[in-house]
């Protein structure tokens, strides 16, 4: 398989002990609410003389918790884009050893990203780091990256214990 | 030395089915470490590489394409155009490409497009005498001109990291060369269906009244319209266009159609999210990975050496052409243009090449890539839907392959093709 997201097939999520459920209802709470603020933007801009502008600021949050919820529904059920082509090659077993690398990296990548992005939220907090728009705590926003990379971490564990075990995805 | 560790190394990932962003991730992070650089500059690249306003216009665009992928617009738009050129030969193959290129206005993803179209087109396709193969390698061409003809994920990403070309400029800037892909595409399916016999044979189809199927199909023609004409005239941003479309969408879905139900919309949300989940981790983990090619000086002698080979301008641009051909046909546009446009970029600026131009051939080159066999992923979705393996389209897709070269080519040789719009709506 070439590497492109392709949901063609159907979204079938794989039976996980926390229910995937859990970032899906957020995720598509936060992506109604990125629409919602654009559209308001739209309409005050036009009906009205208020200038909502600064919303700029949360809806870029709001894409930045889509994007890692996103993720880590994407890691649980293996619908990454990634080069398919050549691990179908192989035997079953290869295949499923080469997906638990995959786990084990993905594991490690956002791993990379609870433990640093936590430091950064930290500098921020103690520099007192303010947002560029609003003047909020800088914290505020990038704590959510290693918050819901450590959702990443966790779906992808449980991927790798459902490949070890031989589960089907 | 740590730059070829970071290739080899991102390069095995890529083979052993890692990932992409992880692959990227990792192997920039590993770089940053042997090179002693912070490690903070990890955590910090992937927060800055997505908390990028203009990128909101992806997930927007990806919640249109699952919107007015519920509403049954697809089918409309076939019932349309197949009432509008009758049942001869070639003449159904010519709306399903036809009504791919409508989609790809609404929609930014070539695959969404491919199993839209393939979905409605294959079964009314096969009973009017055409092969399956031949069906799955017309509906894969046709998607294909989706990252063309905006609105383009492909593009909005491309004009994030490219400073001085703009998501208005490139979009329009897309129209003429994806319109010219799409009408090339007519022409190689339109020859094949007249030498070959194909199409026509259908004999107890349906007689399909001209007025009645536009009454329905006109509010999802409208659908790019909305997004392209708010954005023309300057009323919305790429961003906005795209939500105006989201309403629009649930308004035709809701009360024109009446095809969508609150679950749909619950689902489309969640779909979306999901799919821009997975696009924005590749960009968010590719800025560590570009990060750390930069700081490390990687770039320039890979760029400087390619201009070194001292083929030309026009050899350069097809040594891409190759090159780009063979990426796009195990990558998507997005992560092509994330790995590849730090070192495209300094040719380009060598050959004075204009950034909006080369946008537009180096996506034209990705989309041919994304219906060359055998592992294009367009064509992988219309053949599932076909029931037909990749193989058996060989001996026609090579022809819709041949077809969009030539447009390219067109393109190469005439930059006006893309440039005259965005230049004449005041974009450039």
């Amino acid at each position: 398989m070439a590497a492109d997201a392709d949901f063609s097939a159907g979204r079938d999520n794989p039976k996980t002990r926390v229910p995937l459920k859990l970032e899906e209802v957020l995720m598509a709470a936060a992506m109604a609410a990125m629409a919602l603020i654009t559209a308001a933007n739209v309409v005050t801009r036009y009906l009205t003389d208020i200038s909502i502008g600064f919303t700029e600021e949360y809806s870029v949050v709001l894409m930045v918790v889509v994007a890692l919820l996103g993720t880590a529904v994407a890691t649980a059920a293996g619908r990454h884009i990634r080069i398919g082509y050549f691990i179908e090659l192989l035997p079953a077993r290869g295949q499923r050893n080469a997906e638990a690398v995959a786990m084990v990296l993905t594991i490690l990548c956002f791993g990379l990203l609870v433990v640093f992005g936590t430091r950064l939220a930290w500098d921020e907090y103690r520099f007192e780091v303010l947002s560029n728009g609003l003047g909020h705590p800088n914290w505020w926003y990038t704590g959510w990256l290693p918050v819901l990379s450590a959702f990443v971490v966790a779906r992808a564990a449980g991927r790798l214990i459902r490949v070890l075990r031989g589960e089907h995805g | 030395m740590i730059g070829t560790i970071l290739f080899a190394g991102f390069v095995a990932m890529l083979f052993g089915g890692v990932p992409i962003g992880v692959a990227l991730g990792l192997a920039g992070a590993f770089c940053i470490w042997l090179a002693d650089q912070s490690i903070m500059a990890m955590p910090t690249n992937v927060y800055a590489g997505i908390a990028k306003y203009p990128l909101i216009a992806i997930p927007m665009f990806v919640l249109v394409g699952s919107v007015f992928d519920r509403t049954g617009v697809a089918l409309r738009l076939v019932r349309f155009a197949t009432a509008l050129v009758g049942a001869g030969r070639g003449a159904l193959a010519s709306v399903s490409v036809l009504v791919a290129m409508v989609i790809g206005g609404i929609s930014g993803s070539g695959p969404a497009t491919s199993a839209a179209v393939g979905q409605v087109v294959t079964r009314g396709m096969v009973k009017d005498g055409y092969p399956r193969p031949f069906i799955a390698s017309t509906v894969a061409a046709a998607a294909a001109t989706d990252i063309l003809i905006p609105p383009s994920i492909a593009f909005i990403v491309y004009a994030v990291l490219v400073p001085g070309v703009s998501v208005p400029a490139i979009f329009m800037a897309g129209m003429f060369p994806g319109i010219l892909a799409g009408c090339s595409i007519i022409v190689a399916v339109l020859i094949i269906s007249w030498i070959k016999d194909f199409g026509g044979k259908n004999p107890d189809r349906e007689a399909l009244s001209i007025w009645r199927t536009f009454k329905e199909a006109i509010w999802g023609l409208m659908a790019p319209v909305v997004i392209l004409g708010g954005m023309r005239a300057g009323l919305f941003t790429p961003t906005e266009a795209a939500v105006m479309a989201v309403f629009y969408g649930l308004f035709v879905g809701f009360v024109i159609y009446r095809t969508l139900t609150i679950r749909d919309v619950y689902e489309m949300l969640v779909e979306a999210a999901e799919l821009s989940g997975i696009i924005l981790s590749v960009i968010a983990l590719a800025s560590v990975f570009a990060w750390s090619t930069s700081t490390l000086g990687i770039v320039q002698p890979v760029a400087d050496w390619i201009v070194g080979l001292g083929f030309g301008e026009y050899g350069t641009i097809a040594l891409l052409m190759v090159v780009l051909v063979l990426i796009g046909m195990f990558l998507d546009g997005v992560s092509t243009f994330l790995i590849l446009l730090p070192v495209l970029l300094p040719i380009a600026r060598f050959y004075n090449w204009d950034l909006t131009w080369f946008g537009v051939i180096l996506t034209m080159k990705i989309a041919i890539g994304q219906f060359t066999p055998p592992m294009a992923v367009n064509l992988m979705v219309s053949c599932r839907i076909a029931g037909v393996s990749m193989e058996s389209t060989i001996p026609w897709v090579v022809w819709m392959i041949l077809a969009m070269f030539l447009s390219l080519a067109a393109v190469v040789v005439f930059p006006e093709i893309a440039l005259w719009l965005p230049r004449a709506m005041g974009a450039l």
